[in-house]
């Protein structure tokens, strides 16, 4: 039996990685991929207290952030696709004017 | 401690490390692979079995094929390192792994001995055992199934509206927008100049 605090140990180095590749790379894409990986970490310590409290509700809110982390990757590859029309890059550096 | 959380610990950290750091996008999208599907075990060792289906089929199998085929499509070059980033890139380092450093223990202060029934046996003020163990929850679909269309069905229904929103907004965000002159790119057998969108 893991205690709770293995888990959540996991979940924060996790979410630290993610964040500093959120904050280091420059391609949106792998940007985009290290945002998924925050939110799972976030999705891992909701299934771990809920496991370790006796209640399924943690597992309902990691099905609603799948719900949002799929909506939001359709929305936001499309915007990538049309940075990359407009500016022939998806260097986040390159979305730097809001006119199309 | 479990030898399963070790072996699937190590692999969700070394391929989140390989999504980071990994020079090629292609790369690290594969990384992100092994990394959903090494959450999805410790899902599955947590019981909650539905959400490990889930996460296999819809992250590692829909969004990034989703994002795979972004890459093909855009057909980008591998990252090259400016010379004058490096030392923004160690201090980002550093400042993350003094931040682990800092929680790590905290985590394992406040939550290592933590056991919600004594908690709660405590609150309620019963003099109950602490051994008194909460219900063992399944996340089994049966289960998620009927929380999940009796408490929140409204949510759920909202969740449907939301996804339906995203894919208008895909389809019309991707759409190719028509030339200044009129001639649609992508209007297809519509070649009648009466019928074609002018902006």
């Amino acid at each position: 039996m893991t205690p709770l605090s293995f888990y959540l140990a996991l979940s924060a180095i996790m979410f630290v990685i993610g964040c500093v590749g959120a904050i280091v790379r420059r391609n949106a894409i792998v940007v985009f991929m290290c945002i998924e990986l925050m939110l799972n970490a976030v999705n891992l310590s909701f299934v771990a207290f809920s496991h370790s409290v006796g209640n399924l509700d943690g597992q309902i809110a990691v099905f609603f952030v799948m719900v949002v982390a799929a909506a939001e990757a359709a929305v936001g590859l499309a915007i990538i696709l049309g940075l990359f029309r407009t500016t022939k890059s998806v260097e986040t550096s390159a979305a730097n004017e809001m006119r199309l | 401690m479990n030898l399963l959380f070790i072996i699937f610990a190590a692999i969700v950290v070394v391929s989140a490390l390989g999504v980071v750091l990994l020079r090629n996008p292609v790369h690290s999208a594969l990384a992100l692979v092994s990394n959903l599907v090494g959450v999805a075990a410790i899902y599955a060792m947590l019981n909650a079995h539905f959400l490990a289906v889930v996460q296999i089929i819809v992250y590692a199998g829909a969004i990034v094929v989703l994002v795979l085929f972004v890459l093909m499509l855009l057909n980008m070059k591998v990252e090259a390192l400016k010379r004058h980033e490096k030392i923004f890139y160690t201090t980002v380092m550093l400042v993350a792994v003094a931040f682990c450093a800092a929680i790590l223990p905290i985590l394992h202060q406040f939550f290592g001995e933590f056991n919600p029934a004594a908690s709660l046996t405590i609150a309620s003020g019963a003099a109950a055992s602490g051994a008194a163990a909460l219900p063992r929850v399944e996340g089994t679909v049966e289960a998620i199934g009927k929380v999940l269309f009796t408490r929140y069905l409204f949510l759920f229904e909202a969740a449907s509206i939301l996804i339906m929103a995203a894919l208008v907004g895909a389809v019309m965000l991707s759409h190719r927008v028509s030339n200044a002159n009129g001639s649609s790119v992508n209007s297809g057998p519509s070649t009648d100049p009466s019928t074609t969108v002018r902006s």
